[in-house]
């Protein structure tokens, strides 16, 4: 060993060390350390020293093949799959299992050989059909092992033996008619194998303490109950166990008063039962007297009773209930034999109210409805028009001033005076240039309204704009033919369009409904096919609508279209579109 | 260690001579040491205990310098009756058996301390000693210099005192044995209150002292499709050291002497697997948590059968304070049991793993190493270092430190390749081990050097090839993403007793 030249500095575990191979450090300049501090390898002293755990120990590192040597197991005689004859199928999830062994099992009594011999001479005694089986004998053992486990578990040492009779109240929970004829039959012989084993239980069990001097020293007594450990005092475990006591106490008394409330309530009620039987009574007797003076008016002594149901049916039936109807009820259910109410008049009644409040329920429903219209494929509720079209009032423009052309608007692709002159009528209103194009869209300017839609939000709902198609080239606008929907507005973000485009708006609207929506009863026009191409100059129209006065009636609550001489198209329903806009606006 | 025995018979010394003499087969008796065949040669053995056989006497011997598990009986043939028999001494021994019982607790208890204070030199410890006891040497001679055997009877029963793992034997003994020889005269006065103390405050694993503990009472066990020959006394009920072979249900772990009896159990048996919740599956094991309190026959059942095979298991106390880890295989049959660990369900100490166990069945297959990985994987979910209780035995140590080591050194490589520098705080944060821990694996790998003052980590070339070697032979490792665990939180109330 290399002397200790140096002191070595204190390794902490926090030292950071260097890790080396051992042929990146001469061997010659590092002393192992292995010497001085001495760990502990955990294992009992006396078993450090013995001669196989050296063995190994100290070929640690060099050969891995030095073992210590155990008795070997053996494969075992018995027929493994007789033993084990329950088969074992793989869960596809993880096991998660609770029954104890005891559950598991069933019946704890097994019986050994001897119990084979007994039973087999016991039956013998005895034809087919009375005698015992296995497992029934079982069962009884069982039930004497366990009431004298319960009734005398000193049994071993003060030798009592639990009498037949105490047994019987466990014999009870079994089936007692096949069983019961054998039960003393078996007590006795159960007793006998109890008393030559010293009466032990039949089965050997386990020595648990039992509390005697010799306990501890016996190393078969095992699984002690271990005390339960004192937990510090201290002043602040008191004040959490004062609080604890407190809540407690706290809590007892709640508990205290909420059974003398419910005590009270239950006398109450016992009191008003008894009033309502006395009532009872004497209206029964006010009845028979009445038969038998034969007074046939007075319904008075009913009134009670049916006052008392009074609030319980309208509370019922109240809201769906229109006012004509229920009046219209009312008497009836009252004039009619005030106690001997039909059968007939009462069904009719409660059916009358249903209907009515059905009636009232589609009418708020319609209501709730009145604006809006499902153009879905499977729309709920049958389409209906709109019969006005709320709120529109048509949109003017105010022109703001051009500014002037410079030099530097032509490369920010402000149409040039040249393009102006283009023939594309349409480019101008996409670009926002603030000047009417001409007296056409004069006739037909574009309506906004505002309202306020569900959370508070609020929309704006255009109608008749109109905006150009922009300069797409072909494969774009072929994407648009085929992948346009007539009523799908959440493919818009799709398509690269001008989100203030009404031209893509105009386009769907153009598209014909299809028949199922255009030949339900409630519309009296056709959609057109087409919509009118609108050319229309825009301001800002989603953010700054201008609303104005309109020489144009505002169609009021009249399903009537508005009919609106269109340049190009024919005249197109008004409210079409302006069913449109709001969604298109919904996805913008 | 062949030193004990070498300069053994010198001086037999302080306590008195043993009487020395011829014996016959009649007159040997409990107590003497004689020499006994074992293995094609004979060796010092004591006779524990004396019964008679159809086909003659027979003689129970406990091997010097052998593990107990190789404990057996001998006819007398096996025995040399030409060479003189050292006779017990009936006072001393009963003394010296009653003083290493008491031994355990305070060993236990002084064993902390001990490793807080591991690098003080053997003579101030020395020192320490002799302050305590009056006549330390005495005890230190004795059971230095001693007879094998009687060193043996003695020392078997002390509990470790600072065990440990040095490269000069002699260095190791001189160290150690004041500190025992101490240990054992000052706890003289304290007497089995304090076992009874230590034994409440500490965990599961102690050993109980008395005499016919140390015999083997079950010789035989049918078990599933082996019969196993158990290595230890197992406190099954006492009726049962008279069969010549018990049966032990395989999954309920029920216990029979009668073979009627265990035919007509199994045809009512329903349990296939360990009655708890699967926490981790893949294509080879399965592992179940069991609550001790919860399953508290299965769980007894369990520890029966483990201390068969466990010499430092105590079934003392009741299972309650556990939770049981079990490892199995699955078959058509059902989950068999292959091995488990056991953990406190709150350990004061930090200990991650109680009892640890491989049915012998299933021994040098690598499924030690699965049990402790997996009991590391609890920690690392947990997130606490842990570390297995103590004393560990000779087959745990083993496991434990290849596991250890291969593990380090698998962390050291990458570090090495890195060219980083590691402290041992991060490796065992690392792998969820304590500090402690990784400093015995690599103090025992010889790994701790000190280079140009500085402490560096060397890692031998041998180690490395060693390790490359297992690396391709070994097959199987727990995969930590398919444990379905949450650390399980008890009231103080489920963890004491409630009844």
């Amino acid at each position: 060993m290399a002397t200790r030249k140096v002191r070595y500095k204190k390794l902490s575990v926090k030292t950071p060390l260097a890790v080396l191979r051992e042929d990146q450090i001469d061997p010659t300049e590092y002393e192992s350390l292995t010497n001085e501090a001495q760990i502990a390898t955990g294992v009992e002293q006396a078993e450090e020293n013995e001669y196989h755990l050296q063995a190994v120990l100290q070929s640690a590192g060099v050969a891995a093949d030095k073992e210590i040597p155990v008795p070997p197991p053996q494969e075992s005689a018995l027929n493994y799959d007789e033993l084990y004859a329950r088969p074992f199928s793989k869960t596809s999830t993880y096991i998660r299992f609770s029954q104890t062994v005891e559950e598991s099992i069933g019946c704890m009594y097994d019986m050994t050989a001897d119990d084979v011999v007994f039973l087999k001479s016991y039956n013998q005694k005895r034809h087919a059909g009375a005698q015992l089986s296995e497992d029934d004998f079982e069962r009884i053992m069982d039930v004497f092992e366990a009431t004298s486990e319960l009734k005398a578990p000193y049994a071993s040492i003060d030798q009592t033996i639990v009498p037949y009779d105490e047994m019987l109240q466990g014999l009870q929970e079994l089936d007692k008619a096949k069983l019961m004829p054998h039960a003393k039959e078996i007590y006795e012989y159960w007793k006998s194998r109890r008393q030559a084993l010293n009466n032990q239980p039949l089965h050997p069990t386990l020595k648990f303490e039992r509390h005697l001097e010799s306990d501890d020293a016996d190393p078969y007594v095992c699984f002690r109950r271990r005390e339960v450990r004192q937990t510090r005092k201290t002043r602040a475990r008191d004040v959490q166990s004062a609080e604890k006591l407190k809540r407690l106490r706290k809590e007892l008394e709640e508990g205290r008063q909420l059974v003398l409330a419910a005590h009270n309530r239950e006398v109450l009620k016992a009191e008003m039962l008894k009033a309502d039987r006395a009532i009872f009574e004497l209206r029964a007797q006010l009845k028979e007297h009445k038969i038998r003076l034969g007074i046939k008016t007075d319904d008075e002594d009913l009134i009670n009773q049916k006052r008392r149901k009074a609030p319980e049916a309208p509370a019922v039936q109240r809201p769906p209930a229109p006012a004509q109807l229920r009046i219209a009820v009312r008497p009836d259910g009252r004039s009619a034999e005030a106690d001997l109410s039909l059968l007939s008049d009462r069904l009719a009644e409660k059916e009358n109210e249903l209907r009515a409040d059905i009636e009232k329920k589609v009418q708020s429903h319609n209501e709730w409805n009145r604006d809006h219209l499902d153009l879905t494929r499977g729309p709920l509720s049958p389409v209906q028009w709109p019969r006005r079209s709320a709120g529109f009032r048509p949109a003017k423009t105010q022109y703001l001033i051009t500014p002037p052309a410079s030099v530097s608007s032509v490369s920010l692709d402000e149409p040039t005076p040249m393009e102006l002159d283009k023939p594309h009528p349409l480019q101008s209103v996409f670009k926002f240039r603030g000047v009417a194009r001409d007296e056409q869209s004069r006739e037909n300017p574009p309506l906004y309204r505002r309202r306020i839609g569900r959370l508070n939000r609020l929309w704006i709902d255009r109608r008749g704009l109109a905006s150009p198609p922009r300069d797409v080239d072909a494969e774009v606008l072929d994407r648009w033919k085929y992948d346009q929907s007539s009523d799908d507005e959440d493919d818009r973000p799709m398509y690269e369009v001008d989100p203030f485009d009404t031209n893509a708006l105009r386009f769907r609207a153009s598209i014909p409904l299809p028949p199922w929506m255009t030949n339900r009863g409630a519309t009296p026009h056709a959609r057109p096919p087409l919509p009118p191409p609108q050319q229309q100059p825009q301001p800002h129209p989603a953010t700054q609508p201008q609303p104005q006065p309109q020489p144009q009636p505002q169609p009021q609550p009249q399903p009537q279209p508005q009919p609106q001489p269109q340049p190009q198209q024919q005249p197109q329903p008004q409210p079409q579109p302006s069913q449109i806009p709001p969604q298109a606006q919904a996805a913008a | 260690m062949g030193n004990n025995g070498a300069n053994g018979e010198a001086e037999v010394g302080s306590d008195g001579p043993r009487q020395k003499g011829r014996a016959t087969p009649d007159t040997l008796k409990v107590g003497c040491i004689a020499l006994v065949l074992k293995d094609g040669q004979f060796r010092r053995a004591e006779i524990l205990s004396i019964k008679e056989t159809k086909s003659g006497r027979q003689f129970y011997c406990n091997f010097d310098n052998f593990n107990k598990r190789l404990d057996e009986w001998v006819p007398i043939s096996r025995i040399d009756f030409d060479q003189d028999v050292e006779w017990p001494n009936p006072e001393k021994d009963k003394q010296k058996d009653a003083k290493s019982k008491k031994t355990a607790p305070v060993s236990k208890k002084s064993q902390p301390s001990k490793k807080a204070q591991k690098k003080v030199g053997k003579r101030e410890q020395s020192v320490a000693s002799e302050g305590q006891t009056p006549h330390p040497w005495t005890e230190f001679v004795e059971s230095q210099t001693k007879p094998d055997g009687e060193d043996k009877a003695n020392a078997s029963l002390e509990l470790g005192a600072t065990p440990n793992v040095g490269p000069d034997e002699m260095e190791l003994d001189e160290d150690e044995t004041p500190a025992s020889a101490a240990k054992k005269e000052h706890t003289q006065p304290f007497s089995r209150e304090q076992e009874i103390e230590k034994l409440r405050t500490s965990g599961s694993m102690t050993q109980n002292p008395a005499e016919i503990a140390r015999i083997r009472n079950i010789s035989k066990v049918e078990f599933g499709r082996y019969v196993l020959f158990p290595w230890y006394f197992s406190p099954y009920p006492e009726a049962f050291s008279q069969e010549d072979c018990i049966y032990i249900c395989e999954f309920c772990l029920s216990y029979y002497a009668d073979l009627t009896s265990f035919k007509r159990h199994r045809m009512k048996c329903t349990l296939l697997h360990p009655p708890g919740n699967e926490i981790y599956r893949d294509d080879f094991v399965s592992f179940f948590e069991i609550d001790g309190r919860r399953q508290r026959t299965w769980c007894r059942n369990l520890c029966l059968l483990s201390k068969m095979f466990l010499d430092h298991k105590t079934l003392y106390y009741d299972v309650d304070p556990f939770l049981f880890y079990v490892m199995t295989s699955r078959d058509e049959k059902g989950s068999h049991i292959i091995g488990y660990f056991s953990k406190e369900k709150e350990s004061a100490d930090g200990y991650n793993v109680a009892c640890i166990l491989t049915l012998p069945q299933y021994q040098r297959k690598g499924y030690g190493r699965l049990l402790i990985q997996f009991s590391y994987e609890l920690s690392k979910i947990e997130g606490k270092l842990g570390s297995p209780e103590k004393p560990l035995s000779d087959l745990g140590l083993l496991s434990y430190r290849q596991y250890w080591s291969e593990n380090i050194i698998d962390l050291l490589l990458g570090y090495s390749e890195r060219e980083e520098k590691c402290t041992i705080e991060g490796i065992a944060s690392h792998l969820a081990m304590t500090t402690q821990d990784v400093e015995h694996t690599l103090q025992a790998l010889k790994m701790q050097v000190y280079h140009k003052g500085e402490h560096k980590i060397v890692i031998p070339e041998k180690l490395v090839q060693q390790r490359e070697k297992s690396r391709a032979k070994q097959r199987r490792v727990i995969d930590p993403s398919r444990i379905q665990w949450k650390p399980p939180v008890f009231t103080a109330a489920s963890r004491t007793w409630g009844w």
